[in-house]
């Protein structure tokens, strides 16, 4: 391994976050996280919902600011959102009155680049993810698995450093969850980006990263970190053979008691 | 099929020709039934007079040349006020969902002065600025621009928080928020405060040259009314109806144009 590729790409240092308004009881989301993650690595947090997860991405993202800690950017300290981060939200979030070509091209129009080159950008970036002759339809026209790859796209676009992913295909059925998470190993590999995935599915951590961070629960910390050697490129077989098995149970175990008691405390 | 069958999947499709012909169809209808009472239920002139004599009063207006004087005092006060209406109701929507601070002290005031009937303060008007030009410009505009004050509001309110964060996320200024998300997110609200305004504007510009004026619809109406003139009478309400649907017509076409993606 070269110098550059195991060069920091994300540093995450004692980030805690407590939500509270002055007169109301606090909640403790995030409680001293670490984490680094290198340049070109897929890295996947996993956790019972209500584990934060959500939380720390935004803080990465600096749609919220952290109570403690420090986010380093390739060293640099970052606190707002920035071009050296992109984002795939859960939800739908393409503006609806804009073609696929325009909403790809929203972060570099935003972030002050002529129309012209940015169209030409985000017309490769349509290219690599597989919605050429899309270019003029608007968002509704779109199936939900093709919106997704709309906004992965669009956070493609800007050029970030890190791509990262809020639950991205929560939204979709099975079936078109499991291509997806395919064509997202392929896109990942053709751009070499870094990635962050927030998700609930073990599975689709096991599949697509290098290393699986464990969350707990309320607040968040991260339990443990588990490698994931399976050997690259990946397709879908790779989910029926038994260490991608014991990967994923190995997961599930860690969590599972969490799981179950927010599930209870659903029901409560 | 039959051909009856055939007829009635057209005449429900979406093609153009068939609004067209639906139209016509329900214009004939009242047509029909108009014709109907005015000469066989109510007998007597001075209550319903057929289709054919409105429009005679029409034609007979338009060539005395009273109809035109009438409706460039009409259209000119409204088409003076309307833009005004439209201008300041957008604005002072801006402002209440831009300021916590005016939504929470102006806004219940409003709401109080738009639960107020407002035609009751048209002879205020008219005793402050006169008759004529002035005081129909200031009822039609005050009559007109809640809805659009108020669906403003809505609108930029209604925005997906999902795409302001998503705007955010790429390092979108506050302007750029407002201009890329927010503001073609409530256009179509407003668009359609804009289509419930207009039949508000024809209401208030009637009202306003009841109570006082020299020319105009309002004041042909009433005249004509006071001469037992129904043919001249219907006259002018039918023209006020073609103006009410062109505008809602436009509007409700803008309003389609603006947001194809609510129409699925």
């Amino acid at each position: 391994m070269t110098v550059a590729q195991s060069a920091e790409a994300l540093s995450v240092q004692g980030i805690s976050k407590v939500f509270g308004r002055p007169g109301k009881p606090t909640v403790e989301a995030l409680r001293d996280i670490n984490l680094s993650i290198r340049e070109g690595e897929f890295v996947s947090i996993v956790g019972a919902s209500g584990s934060g997860k959500s939380t720390l991405l935004r803080i990465i993202d600096g749609l919220l600011p952290a109570s403690a800690g420090v986010i380093r950017v390739s060293g640099t300290t970052v606190t707002s959102p920035g071009a050296d981060r992109a984002m795939v939200f859960q939800q739908d979030a393409l503006l609806p009155w804009k073609t696929v070509i325009e909403n790809v091209a929203y972060g570099l129009v935003i972030g002050g680049t002529p129309k012209r080159d940015a169209h030409a950008v985000a017309q490769r970036f349509i290219d690599m993810a597989g919605l050429k002759g899309f270019e003029l339809h608007y968002p509704h026209q779109l199936s939900g698995g093709m919106r997704q790859r709309v906004n992965v796209a669009r956070a493609l676009a800007v050029n970030p450093k890190i791509l990262l992913l809020d639950e991205p295909f929560a939204a979709l059925d099975a079936q078109t969850r499991e291509i997806m998470q395919a064509e997202l190993l392929n896109i990942w590999q053709k751009s070499g980006t870094t990635v962050l995935l927030i998700t609930h599915q073990i599975d689709e951590a096991v599949f697509l990263s290098d290393r699986v961070i464990v969350f707990s629960a309320r607040p968040g910390t991260v339990r443990q970190e588990i490698p994931i050697p399976l050997p690259r490129p990946r397709s879908l077989e790779v989910k029926r053979q038994e260490a991608f098995g014991a990967l994923v149970d190995r997961i599930w175990h860690l969590i599972e008691h969490e799981v179950r008691s927010a599930v209870a405390d659903n029901r409560a | 099929m039959t051909p009856l069958r055939q007829f009635y999947e057209f005449i429900e499709g979406r093609s153009r020709a068939a609004g067209a012909l639906r139209m016509l169809i329900s214009v004939a209808f009242v047509l029909l039934v108009w014709e109907f009472l005015a000469t066989m239920v109510v007998t007597n002139k001075l209550l319903l007079v057929p289709p054919m004599d409105v429009f005679q009063a029409l034609a007979k207006e338009g060539v005395e040349g009273t109809l035109w004087r009438n409706a460039m005092a009409t259209i000119g006060a409204v088409g003076a006020a309307f833009p005004i209406s439209v201008a300041l109701g957008i604005a002072m929507g801006l402002a209440l969902a831009s300021s916590r601070f005016l939504a929470l002290t102006a806004g219940p005031m409003l709401t109080a002065l738009n639960s107020v009937p407002l035609v009751a303060l048209a002879p205020l008007f008219i005793a402050w600025l006169g008759l004529g030009f002035a005081s129909k410009f200031v009822i039609v505009t005050i009559f007109s621009i809640f809805p659009i004050l108020v669906m403003t509001e809505t609108g930029l309110k209604a925005t997906d928080k999902i795409l302001v964060e998503a705007a955010r996320s790429f390092n979108a200024s506050r302007w750029q928020i407002f201009t890329t998300v927010t503001l073609p997110f409530a256009l179509p609200f407003i668009v359609s405060g804009i289509r419930v305004a207009w039949a508000r504007a024809l209401v208030a510009i009637i009202i306003a040259e009841f109570f006082g004026s020299f020319a105009g619809f309002g004041f042909a109406i009433l005249a004509a009314g006071q001469s037992f003139d129904t043919a001249t009478l219907l006259a002018y309400v039918i023209l006020l109806g073609a103006l009410g649907l062109v505008g809602s017509i436009f509007f409700e076409w803008l309003e389609r144009r603006l947001a194809p993606w609510r129409q699925e």
